[in-house]
């Protein structure tokens, strides 16, 4: 068995279009951490941002990182965004400006990381509000794609739909990351990991893992 | 008899709709019965057949034929209080690890968890004994009067078994016995018996003598509390307070049983009757007008169905004969304890009698409906006759159940009846069934009437035959099993034909003749079958409950609480004892309908003495002298309402009507006299019942409550709850309803006469404090007119200094802006500073470290002369200055700022100063880069760095968190930390340095690092405000605005106070740190800072962008024009491919630039380490 592994999570939005979006964000990371729809949810305990989830049969611990509350000390976002391997970019489907602000906060998080393949899930939040849409959905599958495939889930955070899912596909990145680069001498892992599931995926990682091997 | 025992037939078993059978299947796997049950089982003599494995074996066939009774869906819902149905007494010889509760029946269980296999932990209140017990035995016990009080005690035992710390505080303020006296209060307000002069309890003295020993008990646990809370209070023993806490506990207890047992005798007394009459004055229309009188013709018919039945029906009874015998060793066994036997009945007869109009708004058409309704009413009736047969002393109430059982039973035949006719194929299965219930039926009716047969002509009331009885009871029971098993067949039946609508409901009650007729052939109409011919009559539907129950009264009564007024009742061979009028008024109906009943003479003779009953119900009087169907039944509903209005008029019937009594109930008040007070004070109007507690703390609750708990008088209120309501009560209500809800409370207090002085002043303290100190120009001057309106009417009347006060208060409001008294909310927060370090007002400030080459600089830079950087200045002193800037802003923060993501409105917020922190705090960060990044020789920049280093440093010294934070937030930015020449230079000592200060800001693990440090922080402090506007957020949306409250009439949505509470949790935790520090301002200094921060500012939105061309710049890392530096252009080079290809020594390179910089950014990361590898 492979050590638990721990993984941070970030939850970033776009700040300035007040709440709306970010709002949503948080409630349901508040749930995701929880599972449930919390009765009483108290944000100030240490625990209440880390989560055990399995993926894929692999045991890991998430540590969500959100900015809630916190998006006007723009200093502060690259402390965060450092802190994170995974990151989930949050707009609300009812605003077109908090979509376009992702763009920004994609390239801080490629210069930081310096990583163009840095695990990451767009989130059109909020799709309970269909009649209020704003963004369409070709719009950000467009994003999506000039993003170099990034998935594109749409979740209601007021219905729970599709959280989990967001979580878990961050998840199964970061950990295919994290396996082609300390597991690059693991063949048994690699071959696990092998056939079947994303060929693009595999491909890249096959591609990745390149100059490793040579080494 | 003994022997017997064990083959009790379950009367409840049959009743298939419950929620205990189903656990019995579930049971009837055996493999999840734990091995220690089944030696209960081994022991079938002692175990009675309704342990959960032993239906299995005893009751078989009701079983297998329940199975596929489609209506189990619905899982079983968890009953925190059982009562028990029937006597449990396990055998001895179970094995001692296990224990059983010995149950007796009446009892009421308190349950913890319910086994799969039907076994239930719980805790009997009579003795606080807590064990096993089989749920089948049981049925929930939820009765509407009751239920804040079993929910209070929930609470209670939830608070003192779940031990947790706070509740030594609760007890201490009395919140807890708050809920049990709501409780109380809302049972006795529900039962019309709230105070002692209230006409039910004048009327009946059962009734009257719970009601006193209920209130003594609640006073008793009152009393404990309090002696509680002086030991609390105290440095208590543990084991003092367990034994206290257990003692209140057991009264606790005690009160539930109390309460219980009232709302048996209510209910016994005044409940049914009183719902009857309801009920039939809402059916009036229909009894009177709609139903044609039927000719008694007809329905002689109808009842002598059964009797031909009997007759070909011969071969069921060797197998009841069986079970009734048992069921009779079963009631007698129940006659030590008749109240719960009898009580137990009622209380599901009761509820009967409610469903009869809830399930006529459902479905009621559907067969599968009906058939369950009926059923219920069925074994409702029935169960009480055979309860009451055992008893009975009154002729009257004998004929009376006798006919309503048999009407329920026909009712519940014709269903069957109709479910037959649509049923193409199984009919003989059903029929069969069907007619075995009817043979029972006739069973009963017969022996039914050869009880009174010996009687008749008597002038003494009946004599009830013990033999005669026991076959009454013998044949009730047969009936109840026949239709056991006659429902379960239409059930099945049902299944497969699928379920069809039925008529609506009327049709259930006048199909009946007409089933009848179709059926049989018309029989000899007989003069000796009083009972028989009162059944012919088409009652209205909901008058089957009215006379069963009714007549009930005095007999269990009389077994049980044996008082004047009942005794005289029973003594007097006469029927018209109050509580049995309405049955004489319906009575004589049907026997004059016959007129020539042997029954009827010994009624008669006796009738005139009731003519006391004229002066109360002059229904009964013309009924004795009218003799058409239509006109007594008209009379009967009219003796019915006539008799409800009396009640509630004129308050003196009893006394006139039944001397002794009244003269008892006198002597009794006298008595009580010196109770008064106790219990005015014990039942003070109180919404408590409206408020959800958790672990002590209250979660939430109407408004109304929450204002009656902000103004109580037994304790002071706690300040943080104080705090948060004038903190955020806005979000929850208008001012003005907040006012108004202050006013209420004002009012209704007056009441309780002991609590209304010191409640009104509360009320006026809360007034005067949000006047003084927490009024909103912006949101609360709506409410300003009310306020003086009240302060002027009624608070001048009560209290009139308070009054002119209060007036005088909104006078100043409305001409002052801002608050009248400096506002003291962060008090809240203060108040638990007293841990502050004290300083003597004397001590003398620190002396700025502005020496004359710094001041000269200054001035310099003043006129333009001179550009300086903060290399000329001490860290120290920088840190001081950063430190009373970012404090001023801190400590004029707002709590309103802090509310409902205030400072996150894009337009128009209101949340300046917190507005102010973030911007100084990002102006702070880009100030760093700034003064990094614009210096173009990496030795300066390093250099810059160490000073900022220092700088954060000393902010920790002093505290300073935000701007600590802000500095390593700025350092730790990429266009610095890529700078890879300049980290080169800087020495290990700072990068140790910066190392130790980055771990305290740690954003991971939700700033633990920073919270811990802050917990017990002792002020001047400036913690980041981050976490506290993420906290915010997170509990606003984090925690839903509302909760739901279960309630009798479902649920109610009360408010989320525990959200309000959190949210004041953390501002107070904020404003325990607006304390401005001891520093001395150096204006020059402070001058130029700004100067700096404006200067980056003026950047804008692009700042970030902005810097990292600057660092690229610097230290190029693309395929650089300006490559100059061989390695800073092999790695820039390698850096643009983010997909490194062959070039080995390039990739090397790459790794070990990235390693050298990713190895003190993420030491402990793996991840760094994977990409060195």
């Amino acid at each position: 068995m492979r050590p638990q592994r721990e993984y941070h999570i970030v939850v970033l939005g776009a700040g300035g279009v007040g709440k709306s979006c970010l709002t949503e964000a948080y409630d349901f990371t508040a749930q995701f951490v929880q599972n449930v729809w919390i009765e009483s949810y108290d944000p100030t305990i240490e625990d209440s941002y880390r989560k055990q989830i399995e993926v894929d049969g692999r045991q890991c611990i998430l540590e969500i990182l959100d900015t809630a509350g916190t998006e006007q000390f723009t200093a502060m976002r690259e402390l965060y965004m450092k802190q994170g391997q995974g990151f989930l970019l949050v707009f609300s489907i009812t605003s077109a400006s908090s979509l376009n602000e992702l763009s920004e906060l994609r390239e801080q998080i490629i210069r930081i990381k310096d990583d163009e393949k840095v695990p990451l899930v767009i989130v059109g939040n909020k799709s309970d509000l269909e009649d209020d849409r704003a963004v369409p959905r070709a719009r950000a599958f467009g994003l999506s794609q000039s993003w170099g495939n990034a998935p594109y889930y749409e979740t209601s955070a007021r219905r729970r739909a599709n959280v989990n899912e967001v979580f878990v596909d961050l998840c199964r990145q970061i950990i295919r990351k994290d396996l082609e680069g300390s597991g690059s001498s693991s063949d048994s892992n690699r071959k696990r990991e092998g056939p079947g599931r994303d060929r693009k995926r595999d491909n890249r990682t096959q591609r990745r893992r390149g100059p490793c091997v040579i080494l | 008899m003994e022997s017997m025992k064990p083959n009790i037939p379950p009367l409840k078993i049959a009743k298939s709709n419950s929620n205990l059978i189903e656990l019995n299947t579930i049971s009837d796997d055996s493999k999840l019965v734990p091995g220690r049950f089944y030696s209960t089982l081994s022991q079938p003599e002692m175990t009675p057949p309704m342990t959960p494995l032993g239906t299995t074996a005893h009751n078989m066939e009701q079983e297998q034929q329940e199975q596929p009774e489609p209506q189990e869906a619905p899982r079983a819902v968890f009953h925190n209080y059982l009562r028990a149905f029937y006597p449990f007494h396990p055998a001895g010889n179970v094995s001692p690890s296990t224990v059983t509760l010995p149950l007796e029946q009446g009892d009421i269980i308190l349950v913890h968890s319910v086994h799969t296999n039907g076994w239930a932990d719980g805790t009997l209140l009579d003795s606080g004994n807590r064990g096993w017990l089989p749920t089948n035995y049981c049925e929930a016990y939820d009765q509407l009067q009751m239920r804040p009080l079993l929910k209070a005690l929930t609470d209670f035992w939830d608070i003192i078994r779940g031990g947790c710390g706070s509740s030594l505080k609760d007890f201490g303020n009395q919140d807890l016995m708050r809920g049990p006296i709501a409780g109380v209060r809302f049972l006795l307000e529900k039962s019309e018996c709230l105070t002692r002069e209230s006409l039910l309890v004048r009327k009946y003295d059962g009734l009257r003598r719970i009601r006193k020993a209920l209130l003594s008990d609640l006073s008793s646990l009152v009393k404990t509390a309090k002696r509680f809370q002086d030991v609390a209070n105290g440095t208590p023993a543990e084991d003092e307070v367990e034994a206290i806490l257990d003692e209140m506990l057991l009264k606790a207890f005690k009160i539930v049983t109390r309460g219980v047992r009232f709302l048996d005798v209510w209910n016994e007394e005044v409940g049914l009757t009183r719902t009857i009459a309801e009920l039939e004055g809402a059916n009036d229309s229909h009894s009177q007008y709609d139903l044609p009188p039927t000719p008694a013709s007809e329905s002689f018919n109808i009842v002598d169905v059964p009797d031909d039945r009997n007759e070909s029906r011969l071969l069921n009874r060797s197998r009841m004969d069986q079970s009734r015998a048992s069921i009779r060793t079963e009631m007698l066994d129940h006659n030590p304890r008749p109240i719960s036997v009898s009580t137990k009945r009622i209380s599901v007869s009761h509820r009967i009698s409610y469903s009869g109009p809830s399930s006529a708004v459902r479905s009621q058409n559907l067969a599968s409906e009906r058939l369950g309704t009926s059923y219920d009413a069925f074994l409702g009736v029935l169960g009480s006759f055979i309860g009451l047969h055992m008893q009975s002393r009154s002729s009257t109430e004998l004929v009376v159940t006798t006919q309503q059982a048999v009407e329920s039973c026909r009712a519940l035949l014709n269903v069957v009846e109709t479910v037959c006719e649509h049923d193409g194929q199984r009919t003989m299965l059903l029929e069969e069934a069907r007619e075995a219930m009817c043979e029972k039926l006739s069973d009963l009716v017969h022996a039914a009437r050869d009880v009174f047969r010996p009687a008749s002509g008597q002038e003494d009331d009946l004599i009830f035959m013990p033999d005669e009885g026991k076959r009454l009871v013998d044949a009730a029971t047969d009936c109840v099993r026949a239709a056991g098993t006659c429902l379960a067949k239409a059930r099945l039946v049902l299944e497969q034909i699928g379920d069809i609508e039925l008529d609506p409901v009327e049709t259930g009650t006048q199909e009946l003749p007409g089933i009848a007729d179709s059926q049989e052939p018309a029989d000899t109409p007989s003069e000796e079958k009083p009972q028989e011919i009162s059944l012919r009559l088409p009652p209205p539907p909901l008058q089957i409950p009215n006379s069963t129950y009714s007549p009930a009264t005095p007999a269990l009564t009389d077994a049980t609480t044996p008082s004047s007024f009942q005794s005289h009742l029973n003594s007097s061979t006469n029927h018209s004892a109050l509580s049995s009028l309405p049955n004489s008024a319906i009575l004589p109906t049907h026997l004059e309908n016959m007129s020539f009943s042997s029954y009827d003479s010994g009624y008669r003779e006796s009738h005139p003495k009731s003519d006391v009953s004229e002066t109360f119900s002059r229904g009964v009087t013309s009924t004795g002298s009218s003799f058409t169907y239509n006109s007594h039944l008209r009379d009967s509903e009219m003796s019915g309402v006539s008799r409800t209005s009396t009640r509630a008029t004129s308050p003196d019937i009893s006394g006139s009507f039944n001397q002794p009594s009244l003269k008892e109930s006198v002597s009794y008040s006298t008595l009580a006299e010196e109770n008064e007070e106790t219990e005015a004070h014990l039942l003070e109007k109180t919404y408590a019942h409206e408020l959800i507690y958790k672990e002590g703390q209250v979660m939430g609750g109407s408004l109304r409550a929450l204002i009656e708990k902000l103004t109580a008088h037994q304790s002071t209120p706690d300040a943080l709850f104080v705090s948060t309501f004038y903190l955020t009560f806005r979000l929850f209500a208008t001012p003005l309803e907040f006012a108004e809800a202050l006013t209420e409370r004002f009012e209704y207090i007056g009441d309780t006469p002991h609590a209304a002085g010191p409640v009104r002043l509360r009320v006026y303290n809360i007034f005067k404090g949000w006047l003084e100190s927490h009024w909103r120009h912006d949101r609360d001057n709506d409410a300003l007119d009310f306020v003086v309106n009240f302060a002027n009417t009624r608070l001048v009347v009560e209290l009139p200094t308070a009054g002119k006060r209060l007036a005088d208060l909104a006078e100043k409001v409305s001409a002052v802006h801002g608050p009248v008294v400096p506002r003291l909310v962060s008090s809240m927060g203060k108040t638990n500073t007293a841990i502050a370090q004290y300083i003597h007002p004397d001590t003398p400030l620190p002396v700025p470290i502005i020496g004359k080459k710094e001041s000269h600089l200054l001035k310099q830079w003043k006129t333009g002369d001179a550009a300086i950087t903060i290399l000329d200045f001490d860290p120290l002193e920088l840190a001081r200055q950063l430190t009373i800037k970012e404090s001023r802003i801190f400590c004029s923060i707002l709590p309103e700022e802090l509310l409902d993501t205030e400072w996150m409105r894009k337009s128009g917020s209101l949340a300046v100063n917190v507005r102010a922190m973030s911007t100084l705090s990002t102006d702070l960060a880009h100030l760093v880069a700034d003064s990094i990044l614009y210096l173009e020789e990496p030795k300066k920049r390093a250099a810059t760095i160490k000073h900022w280093v220092k700088i954060a440093n000393k902010c920790l010294e002093l505290n300073n968190y935000d701007s600590l934070m802000a500095i390593i937030c700025s350092l730790n930015l990429s266009m610095i930390s890529r700078l890879k020449r300049t980290w080169d230079i800087v020495s290990q000592k700072t990068k140790t340095s910066l190392e130790h200060l980055r771990t305290i800001v740690d954003v991971s693990r939700n700033y633990a690092e920073l919270r811990k440090r802050l917990q017990n922080h002792v002020p001047p402090c400036l913690p980041f405000v981050g976490t506290y506007l993420t906290d915010l957020t997170f509990v606003d949306h984090g925690n839903q605005s509302l909760r739901t409250l279960p309630t009798d009439e479902g649920e109610m949505a009360v408010i989320n106070f525990d959200k309000h509470m959190k949210t004041a949790r953390i501002i107070s935790e904020l404003q325990r740190f607006q304390i401005p520090y001891r520093l001395t301002e150096v204006p020059e200094l402070q001058t130029w800072m700004q100067n700096e921060l404006v200067r980056v500012r003026s950047n804008g939105e692009t700042t970030a962008q902005t810097f990292y061309r600057r660092s690229l710049v610097l230290e190029p890392r693309e395929g650089s024009r300006s490559g100059t530096n061989l390695q800073a252009q092999a790695a820039a080079q390698a850096a643009a491919q983010p997909q490194p290809e062959s070039n080995t020594s390039t990739i090397l390179e790459n790794a070990k630039d990235k390693f050298d910089f990713l190895s003190w950014t993420y030491p402990s990361k793996p991840k760094s380490v994977a990409t060195h590898g």
